[in-house]
C-alpha cells in the first residue's frame, strides 16, 4: 500500500514536470501573478507578528518585544474602535440586503430587454460608473447632495424642502454611501450574473413556454434557479469581504462630523497605524478584520456546500 | 405503350383524390397547408402542405438544414409562421401562444430542469396550469409507473442516465395529456444501444397512448421504425410522404432513393436501350417495354440488398472491380466501382467472408431495378 502511495505520488511530480516542460509558456504567464501574491500578501503576513509585539521602527519588526495580547485588549477596551467595527458591519450588512442584489436585479432587467440595441446602450450606461474614479465619483456625489447648489437640494426646494446638510448629518451617510456604491458597482457586477444567465440552455424557456410559463414565472423557476450556483459564489465572496467596506469611499466621502456612523476599521486602521503611528495597534486590528472575515468566508462556504451543493473550495 | 410517371406531387404518390384529402382534414391531428418560414429575405421553409391524421406517428426526416426542426418548431409555436395555415385539431392556431395550442415536446437535449427532481420536473406544466395537488401527484404516480421511473422520482437529472433522462422528458409531455406530441430528434443524444432500446419504447408507448405525434430526426433508420407515415423534406421542401415501405420501395426522385436504406441505394449513370438500360457497357434487362423511349439518359438505381451473387432467371451480370468487403456478422457490405460509379452491395456471408474476395460480378432482378430522369432526379415508371 505504501509502495502504491509512493509511486503515485512520483507519478503526480513527473505529470507535473512533464506538463511543466510542455506547457512552460502558461507558468511563464502565471509568475507575474504569483510575485504579485508573494510580495504583497505573503511577505506582508511575517509583519503580522507586530501586532503581537510593542513594535518600534528602530528595534524593526525582529528586535521589537513580543507582549502578547495587549494590543487586543486594547482594541477591545477602545470605543472609537468597538464603533468602527459596529459601523463596519451595519454598512456591510446595508451592502448585502441592498447591494448585493441590485446587479442580479439588473441581469434579470437586462435579460427581459428584446432590442438589442436599447440592450447595449442601458448596459453601456450602467457599467459606466465602474469605470470613473472613485475621487470623480465621490465628487459628483458631494455635489449632487451640495445644500448650496446641489441637485437633490435644488428638488427637495421645489417641494418648499429647506436645505439638508446631507454629508455632514451622521443618519445620511449610510444611506448615500451604500446607494453610491450601488450606483458604481451594480452594472458592473451584472455581468457576471448575465454571464450565468447567458449559460441557460435556451431549451429550458422553449420547454416553459410550451408548458405554458410566462416571463414571470420563467424568471422565479427557471432563470434564478439556473443561476443559483452563480449568486452563492458570488455571496460567498462578499461575505469574505465584509469587513473591507470600501475604503476610499469612506475616506472622500466622511468628516468628523459623520465618524458616529461613518468610521470604519479600515479607516480606523488608517487614522491610528499612518497618523498616529501606532504601527502594532492598527496590524492588531487588521488581523482581527482578516480572522472575522476568514470566519465568515469558511462557515459560508460550508453551508452552502452543505445545503445547497455549490461552493468556491 | 411506354408511360412515363413524373413523381412530383404528393397526391399523387399517396393516391389521394380531393374527397379522401377531405375525409382526412375532417379527422385531422395536425394540417400544414402551404406553411412557409422566412428569416428576413432568407426562406427556409417553402410553403409545405402536410396532413397528420389523428393518433397518426408522422416522422419528419432529412438531412441537416432541410427545415424539418423549423417545421416542427412552428407547430410547437416557437416559430412564428411567415404564411400559410396550422390548424390543430380543427382550429387555426398560427396565432395561438404554445401554451393554449395543447402540444407537449420533447427536446433534443432533454430540457429538463437541473434544480428540480424528477417528479418536480414533470409537475412542472401541471403546477403552471394550476391542477390540483392531489391530482399532480396522481398523474405523476401513474405516468412515472408507465415509464419505470416511480425509483427516481427524487433524483435530479444529473443523478440520471441518458436513457433515464429521455424517459423524464417524455414522461414531462406524458402528463399535459396533449393533443400532438412534438418529438425533436429526441434520441440523437444517446448511444446506438440505448437509441434502439428507447426506440421501442417510444413505439410502445405510442401504440399505448395513441396521441398524434410529429416526430423529427436525421437518422432515417428510426423514421423507418418509428413512423406511420415518413415525410422526406430537403431544403425547406417535401420531397415525399408515405408508409415507411412506400418509400423504400418507390421513392419519387432520387434524393428520397438516396436517403432512405442503408446504405443507400446506388445510383448509376444509364442510357435506356430496346430491352433495358445500359450501365456503362453492360446492358440490364428490365421488365417494362423500353423500345419507345431507346436513348434516354437515366439514372439507375439499385438497392444494395437486392442484387444476388447467383444468377437467376430475370437477372443481369454487372461487372464490378471490388474495392473492399466489410464483414457485419449475418452479411458483408461489397464496397466495389463499375466504370467511374462507386457502389456499395449486400451479401450474405453464412458465416464466413472468404469467398466474397473473389467477387467479380453481381446479378440485378430486372423487376427491382429503379429508374429516374437524368435531368430531373424525379422517378420513372415503366409501363406496358
Amino acid at each position: 500500500m505504501a509502495e502504491r502511495n509512493h509511486l503515485s505520488t512520483d507519478g503526480r511530480w513527473i505529470r507535473l514536470y512533464d506538463h511543466f516542460r510542455r506547457e512552460w509558456q502558461i507558468y511563464l504567464m502565471l509568475l507575474p501573478t504569483i510575485i504579485w501574491f508573494i510580495v504583497f500578501l505573503y511577505k506582508p503576513m511575517y509583519g503580522l507578528q507586530i501586532a503581537f509585539k510593542d513594535y518600534s521602527i528602530f528595534r524593526g519588526v525582529a528586535g521589537s518585544p513580543w507582549i502578547g495580547f495587549a494590543h487586543f485588549q486594547t482594541l477591545f477596551t477602545n470605543d472609537q474602535f468597538i464603533r468602527a467595527v459596529t459601523n463596519t458591519i451595519q454598512i456591510s450588512a446595508l451592502n448585502l440586503i441592498f447591494g448585493f442584489p441590485a446587479p442580479i436585479i439588473l441581469a434579470l432587467m437586462f435579460n427581459e430587454i428584446m432590442h438589442a440595441t436599447y440592450k447595449r446602450t442601458a448596459q453601456t450606461i450602467v457599467y459606466l460608473p465602474h469605470f470613473i474614479s472613485s475621487v470623480i465619483i465621490a465628487g459628483i456625489v458631494i455635489t449632487a447632495f451640495s445644500p448650496s447648489a446641489g441637485i437633490v437640494n435644488t428638488v427637495l426646494g421645489w417641494f418648499g424642502i429647506d436645505p439638508v446638510y446631507f454629508l455632514t448629518k451622521p443618519e445620511w451617510f449610510r444611506p448615500i454611501f451604500v446607494g453610491t456604491g450601488i450606483w458604481q458597482e451594480a452594472g458592473f457586477g451584472s455581468i457576471v450574473f448575465l454571464a450565468a444567465i447567458a449559460g441557460v440552455s435556451p431549451s429550458l424557456y422553449e420547454s416553459a413556454v410550451v408548458d405554458g410559463a410566462n416571463r414571470w414565472q420563467m424568471m422565479w423557476k427557471i432563470t434564478i434557479p439556473s443561476i443559483l450556483p452563480t449568486i452563492l459564489i458570488m455571496l460567498i465572496i462578499r461575505i469574505g469581504n465584509i469587513m473591507e467596506v470600501s475604503f476610499e469611499l469612506v475616506m472622500l466621502l466622511y468628516q468628523p462630523a459623520t465618524y458616529e456612523t461613518a468610521d470604519v476599521v479600515n479607516t480606523w486602521v488608517y487614522r491610528q497605524g499612518l497618523q498616529s503611528g501606532q504601527y502594532d495597534l492598527a496590524a492588531a486590528a487588521g488581523l482581527f478584520n482578516a480572522l472575522v472575515a476568514f470566519t465568515l468566508v469558511m462557515t459560508a462556504n460550508t453551508l452552502s456546500r452543505r445545503y445547497a451543493r455549490t461552493s468556491l473550495w | 405503350m411506354l408511360v412515363f410517371i413524373q413523381v412530383d406531387s404528393m397526391a399523387a404518390v399517396l393516391g389521394m383524390t380531393a374527397s379522401a384529402k377531405g375525409d382526412w382534414e375532417y379527422m385531422t391531428g395536425v394540417s400544414l397547408q402551404g406553411l412557409v418560414k422566412a428569416y428576413g429575405a432568407i426562406e427556409v421553409v417553402h410553403g409545405i402542405d402536410l396532413t397528420v391524421r389523428e393518433k397518426e406517428f408522422v416522422v419528419l426526416v432529412g438531412p441537416s438544414g432541410c427545415g424539418k426542426s423549423t417545421t416542427l418548431r412552428m407547430i410547437a409555436g416557437l416559430e412564428e409562421i411567415t404564411a400559410g395555415d396550422l390548424t390543430i385539431d380543427g382550429r387555426r392556431v398560427n396565432r395561438v401562444a404554445p401554451k393554449d395550442r395543447d402540444v407537449a415536446m420533447v427536446f433534443q437535449n432533454y430540457a429538463l430542469y437541473p434544480h428540480l427532481n424528477v417528479a418536480d420536473n414533470m409537475a412542472f406544466g401541471l403546477r403552471i396550469r394550476k391542477m390540483p395537488k392531489d391530482e399532480i401527484k396522481t398523474t405523476i404516480a401513474d405516468v412515472a409507473d408507465i415509464l419505470g421511473l416511480t425509483d427516481y422520482l427524487d433524483r435530479r437529472p444529473a443523478d440520471l442516465s441518458g436513457g433515464q433522462r429521455q424517459r423524464v422528458a417524455m414522461g414531462r409531455a406524458i402528463v399535459r395529456h396533449p393533443k400532438v406530441f412534438l418529438f425533436d430528434e429526441p434520441l440523437s443524444n444517446l448511444d446506438a444501444k440505448l437509441r434502439t432500446q428507447m426506440r421501442a419504447e417510444i413505439k410502445r408507448l405510442h401504440n399505448r397512448l395513441g396521441v398524434t405525434s410529429v416526430y423529427v430526426t436525421h437518422d432515417q433508420v428510426e423514421a423507418m421504425t418509428l413512423a406511420d407515415r415518413i415525410v422526406v423534406m430537403n431544403d425547406g421542401n417535401i420531397e415525399q410522404i408515405g408508409t415507411p415501405m412506400e418509400l423504400f420501395n418507390d421513392p419519387a426522385n432520387v434524393f428520397v432513393a438516396g436517403f432512405l436504406g442503408s446504405p443507400p441505394m446506388n445510383q448509376l449513370q444509364g442510357i435506356l436501350t430496346q430491352t433495358g438500360v445500359t450501365v456503362g457497357t453492360t446492358d440490364i434487362k428490365l421488365t417494362g417495354a423500353t423500345s419507345a423511349y431507346a436513348g434516354r439518359d437515366v439514372i439507375v438505381g439499385i438497392r444494395p440488398e437486392h442484387v444476388t451473387l447467383i444468377a437467376g432467371a430475370q437477372t443481369s451480370a454487372l461487372p464490378i472491380l471490388l474495392d473492399l468487403v466489410e464483414p457485419l456478422g449475418s452479411e458483408a457490405l461489397l464496397h466495389a466501382r463499375h466504370g467511374a460509379d462507386e457502389m456499395v452491395f449486400k451479401a450474405d456471408t453464412n458465416g464466413n467472408i472468404d469467398h466474397l474476395s473473389a467477387v467479380s460480378e453481381v446479378h440485378v432482378p430486372a423487376d427491382l431495378v429503379k429508374l429516374f430522369d437524368a435531368q430531373t432526379g424525379q422517378a420513372l415508371s415503366l409501363g406496358g
